[in-house]
């Protein structure tokens, strides 16, 4: 039961990251409610394919890079992992610079400086915490995100209004340009929220925390009530950009200036959470994603891996982590502005869902592999709905990327 | 190797029919303790002139995977890489089943020394 809730709550603390928090606000920010359906659908999607990752690892104790080798073959599987990679490497890099950015607030040390301290700290991290420590410590600390749910409670939204916008719907825009950069914030926004890392971290932490086909149940409880909680907080990030940013013409890049909204209503304590929260989703997705590589990686080769495993057991996957992180430190000590490194991370990160979601589409659903715990008629429809959905979103996202000149309109 | 071949494994001790595109190629091998040991990256075959094609052994490694990739690309493979490959005899497999199973240790299979190797370096350090 306890293993319950904190699978719960850490779902829900984790759910936030760097490219999330700055689309969400942002498109609050620009569009008012009009992008709250498409975290709606966002937040259904993740919840359809996280229930079939930690499915499928449950009962066959395979995580989703053996599948997509075994289902999708060598080449086409090679392709996903380079991408998969590459994006992990952005995303990560995204995460550290955002960290950097946020202790920034506190001392005024040189950026790089903090992107270095941040590159050791979260190295430690990984090397020290046994794994259910590093979901817990960084999946709880998430949850001070909360105050921005606080904060859009007390902007005081009109209610009918919101609840009306989570019914699909395309605004009134003034200009095809306008409606192009609609389109491009709800193919990000929705590329956010369904980043494919989550789910090979997921599927993988089933493996990590050696969950048997008892726990089938345990997963959808975690999957729907934790990633429904989380997207409430994203809910509120988008309601906040629209009641207080966006009635200021702030379009919010720096982390920082996202807290100041917890600020204006909490005063210091406020904008301390705030802060706090965003270290931690960040500090947390940053790992998450150095580990989702490594263990692609590992998955498609067949090295040994993961935290359960002392690291000179499991050597080659451990230097593939370390080298993660390293790599993602090098994009940031370059200058290159993080949040422009989360566009491209979510914009890529879009193109790569569909081959990442179809092996696991067709493993959950084969009655063969996965017997009694195979996709049951509600689980294959939205299976099936949500793969057109993502083929849509990969197909149109570097279109959209480039007629929008990256969402500046 | 024909995409079509099956075969009857009696040496695995199993008397079903595998496929072995579908049911061995590209899947995970462990060894004897259950510990992964790569991949099927491709599989020897023989012509037997009464069962016609006989999976020989499998093949594990970058150098058995590279002839997989168009040659430009196994070239970049090869200098990340390396291109080494180890032959497992089709009758050191113990099962079939989501994984190939090997009946002995990696380490005695000549499978995994990479890792072990950097697994030396890695045991100095502190909590490694």
């Amino acid at each position: 039961m306890l293993e319950l809730f904190l699978g719960i709550l850490t779902a829900m603390g984790g759910f936030v990251e760097i490219g999330e928090l700055t689309f969400a606000v942002n498109a609050g920010s620009k569009f008012g409610y009009g992008l709250l359906w498409v975290a709606a659908v966002g937040t259904i999607g993740i919840i359809v394919y996280g229930e079939m990752a930690g499915r499928v690892a449950a009962v066959r104790g395979q995580p989703v890079f053996n599948l997509i080798r075994e289902r999708v073959g060598f080449d086409a599987g090679l392709v996903t992992l380079v991408a998969a990679v590459a994006v992990n490497v952005l995303t990560c890099a995204a995460e550290i610079g955002a960290i950097a950015l946020v202790w920034q607030l506190f001392v005024d040390w040189p950026y790089r400086a903090w992107v270095a301290v941040a590159f050791v700290f979260l190295a430690l991290a990984v090397w020290v915490l046994p794994f259910q420590w590093i979901e817990r410590v960084f999946g709880l600390g998430g949850l001070l995100l909360v105050v921005f749910l606080a904060v859009a409670v007390m902007e005081a939204p009109d209610l009918a209004e919101v609840g009306a916008a989570f019914m699909p719907r395309m605004p009134a825009l003034e200009s095809t340009q306008e409606y192009l950069l609609y389109a491009y914030y709800s193919v990000a926004l929705l590329s956010s929220i369904m980043l494919p890392y989550e789910v090979y971290f997921y599927s993988s932490g089933a493996v990590e925390d050696r969950w048997k086909p008892a726990d089938v149940r345990r997963n959808r409880l975690i999957v729907v009530l934790g990633f429904v909680l989380g997207s409430l907080l994203c809910v509120a990030l988008i309601i906040v950009g629209s009641q207080f940013f966006g009635p200021r013409h702030v379009e919010p890049q720096l982390p920082g200036v996202v807290a100041t909204s917890a600020a204006a209503h909490f005063g210091v304590a406020g904008l301390l959470i705030a802060i706090g929260g965003m270290f931690f989703a960040f500090a947390g997705a940053a790992i998450e994603t150095a580990l989702s590589a490594a263990y692609g990686i590992a998955q498609f080769f067949g090295w040994p891996w993961g935290r359960f495993r002392p690291p000179r057991e499991a050597s080659r996957f451990t230097i593939t982590w370390l080298a993660v992180f390293a790599l993602a430190t090098a994009v940031i000590l370059t200058g290159v502005d993080p949040v422009s490194v989360v566009e491209y991370s979510i914009v890529f990160s879009v193109v790569i869902l569909p081959l990442t979601y179809l092996p696991l589409l067709l493993v959950a659903g084969d009655r063969r592999i996965m017997g009694e715990y195979a996709n049951g008629p509600i689980a294959r429809a939205l299976g099936w709905l949500y793969m057109g959905i993502v083929t849509v979103a990969a197909l149109a996202a570097i279109p959209l990327l480039i007629l929008t000149h990256g969402g500046q309109g | 190797m024909s995409g079509a071949s099956r075969t009857r494994s009696r040496s695995a001790g199993i008397d079903r029919s595998i496929h072995l595109v579908r049911d061995v190629v590209d899947h995970e091998v462990v060894d004897a303790h259950q510990l992964p040991c790569g991949s099927v990256d491709d599989l020897e075959l023989e012509l037997d002139p009464r069962d016609g094609l006989r999976p020989v052994a499998l093949l594990i490694g970058p150098g058995a995977w590279q002839r997989r990739l168009p040659s430009w690309l196994a070239v970049i493979a090869r200098w990340i890489a390396g291109s080494a490959e180890a032959r497992v005899p089709w009758s050191e497999i113990a099962y079939i089943g989501e994984r190939v199973a090997l009946r002995r240790t990696a380490e005695e299979l000549g499978l995994g020394s990479a890792d072990r190797r950097l697994g030396r370096w890695i045991a100095r350090i502190p909590g490694g």
